[in-house]
């Protein structure tokens, strides 16, 4: 069986649920169930401060550091997120993807958007995804000291850049 | 111009209206929760010069909430143009508004735009084209904050993905007498679905109205989830049909109805809840044939008589026993018998 969530890998975690009731069956490949928080039964379980503070918990010990990591747009932490329930901006969403998936999972039972999409915000997505792409060749470049090419990666970020 | 609630829609009987709203951020701002003064000026500057840009087509009038006394913005609320939350709190918010009522924008609510649309009855697609068709307008013009993986970023992330909340809003007497709202609500909500009072999150309902709306925006698309609602309000205005019918066999049910009437057509001082009470029971004999009386005109009365909506019509702020006075002489005056 495949997994449910990337569909590439073969499914290893198998994970029935019971609300109300109802019983739902989800499987997943380790690496997914990993980043949906069913690596680590105790992290991520619910909105509330409790389930949230227990999944930052797991990290400082990971890492052996209290360094916290804030949104580089609104200087939101994961801590402010998870005490106000309240994301703090758009890039929030960017910086705390893989923390916040589990809660979306649990709202939600699905973490893929499918349905109307901002013409105008995905142009600019593919944009800046295009552009950091670039500018990764162009740093390869001048490592490589290709300086005929990083000249055209530049013209070719300045161009873009220009656009957007 | 004629107001939307006046008119009668699809499966009116049951069905009040129907709701369509969207939330929308700009990229560049943060949420509203994280924005000070100066920044929800400038996001409302740039969400109302967008949504009047090209002469105005829809026609919106724009409201700046702190210019409004506090009945004003509360009769807003009343009448389901905005939330009760975004009328408790002035502070950098406004008001996009078009002339029937039928399309409102909130502008820095919980999310910097709510897009709303009404319709009478049972009109999800029909709200939902035109809150669309709006939407993508406004999209044009500014930057929306949108994920490829989770679609439209908003400040809760309970409504992430299509960042769409549809709800209908339903009169239910005969099933909220016969006991069935608690199960009934039970199972909806294993549907993916909420049914709540009138006004919302904690909302007692009051003169048996409901709203009933999807919980779940991520994963689903627009259409799945309006036909998800649209399938679960028809079966609700079966059972409630069924419901009513089978308490209007017995004489003592449709005499309470009779009595209501007659109390709204003499009382000299209604309260609100009397009222919502007794409307409840009046509105249940017109949708189902005991009394001829235009479900129109009793739709238009109960958004009419909300208190903060009389005081705003008054201008003034009256006394609970001057409004009570002047509910039940507009009442009468409505229910007017011909001989």
């Amino acid at each position: 069986m495949l997994c449910q969530n990337c569909e590439r890998q073969e499914a290893t975690t198998h994970i029935t649920k019971v609300v109300n009731g109802e019983t739902t069956a989800t499987h997943l490949c380790s690496q997914c169930a990993a980043n949906l928080g069913y690596g680590d039964f105790l992290s991520g379980f619910s909105l509330n401060l409790g389930g949230l503070f227990d999944s930052i918990g797991n990290e400082k010990r990971k890492s052996g550091q209290i360094a916290q990591t804030r949104c580089p747009k609104c200087g939101s932490s994961f801590e402010d997120i998870a005490k106000s329930g309240k994301i703090g901006c758009a890039e929030c969403y960017n910086t705390f993807y893989e923390k916040l998936l589990p809660t979306l999972q649990r709202i939600h039972g699905r973490i893929r958007h499918s349905g109307k999409v901002s013409e105008a915000a995905c142009e600019e997505n593919k944009k800046q995804s295009e552009l950091e792409k670039l500018r990764c060749r162009l740093n390869a470049a001048v490592e490589e000291q290709n300086y005929e090419e990083a000249a055209v990666l530049r013209d070719k970020i300045r161009e873009l850049e220009k656009e957007a | 111009m004629e107001k939307w609630y006046i008119e009668k829609g699809n499966q009116g009987d049951v069905v009040l209206s129907t709701r369509i709203r969207l939330a929308r951020n700009l990229r560049e701002y943060p949420f509203p929760a994280k924005l000070d003064s100066a920044g929800r000026q400038a996001v409302n500057g740039l969400i109302k010069d967008a949504a009047t840009a090209d002469g105005n087509p829809d026609n919106f009038s724009y409201i700046k909430m702190d210019e409004l006394t506090k009945a004003q913005a509360v009769s807003l609320a009343e009448r389901h143009l905005v939330s009760p939350e975004f009328a408790s709190s002035a502070e950098g918010r406004a008001l996009l508004l078009t002339p029937d009522e039928s399309v409102s924008i909130m502008l820095c609510e919980e999310d910097h735009i709510r897009l709303q649309v009404m319709k009478a009855g049972l009109a999800l697609k029909e709200a939902f084209e035109a809150a669309d068709a709006i939407d993508s307008k406004l999209d044009a013009k500014l930057k929306y904050a949108f994920d490829d993986r989770i679609g439209y970023l908003t400040q809760c992330p309970t409504n992430l993905g299509t960042a769409m909340r549809a709800s209908v809003m339903l009169h239910l007497p005969a099933l909220t007498r016969l006991g069935h709202i608690s199960r009934l609500s039970a199972s909806v909500s294993k549907l993916g679905m909420t049914m709540r009072g009138a006004y919302g999150e904690g909302s007692e309902p009051k003169g048996d109205i409901y709203q009933l709306s999807n919980q779940i925006t991520l994963g689903i698309t627009e259409a799945a989830a309006l036909e998800n609602l649209d399938s679960i309000a028809n079966q609700l205005v079966g059972r409630e049909r069924e419901a009513a019918t089978l308490m209007l066999e017995k004489a003592e049910n449709a005499d309470r109805i009779w009595r209501a009437l007659g109390i709204l057509q003499t009382a000299r001082l209604l309260s609100g809840d009397e009222f919502m009470e007794l409307v409840s029971l009046v509105r249940m004999g017109a949708a189902n044939g005991l009394i001829e009386l235009e479900l129109e005109k009793i739709n238009e009365l109960i958004v009419s008589m909300q208190p903060a909506t009389i005081n705003a019509k008054q201008g003034q702020n009256l006394n609970p026993s001057q409004r009570d006075a002047i509910r039940a002489q507009a009442v009468r005056e409505a229910l007017e018998t011909k001989n």
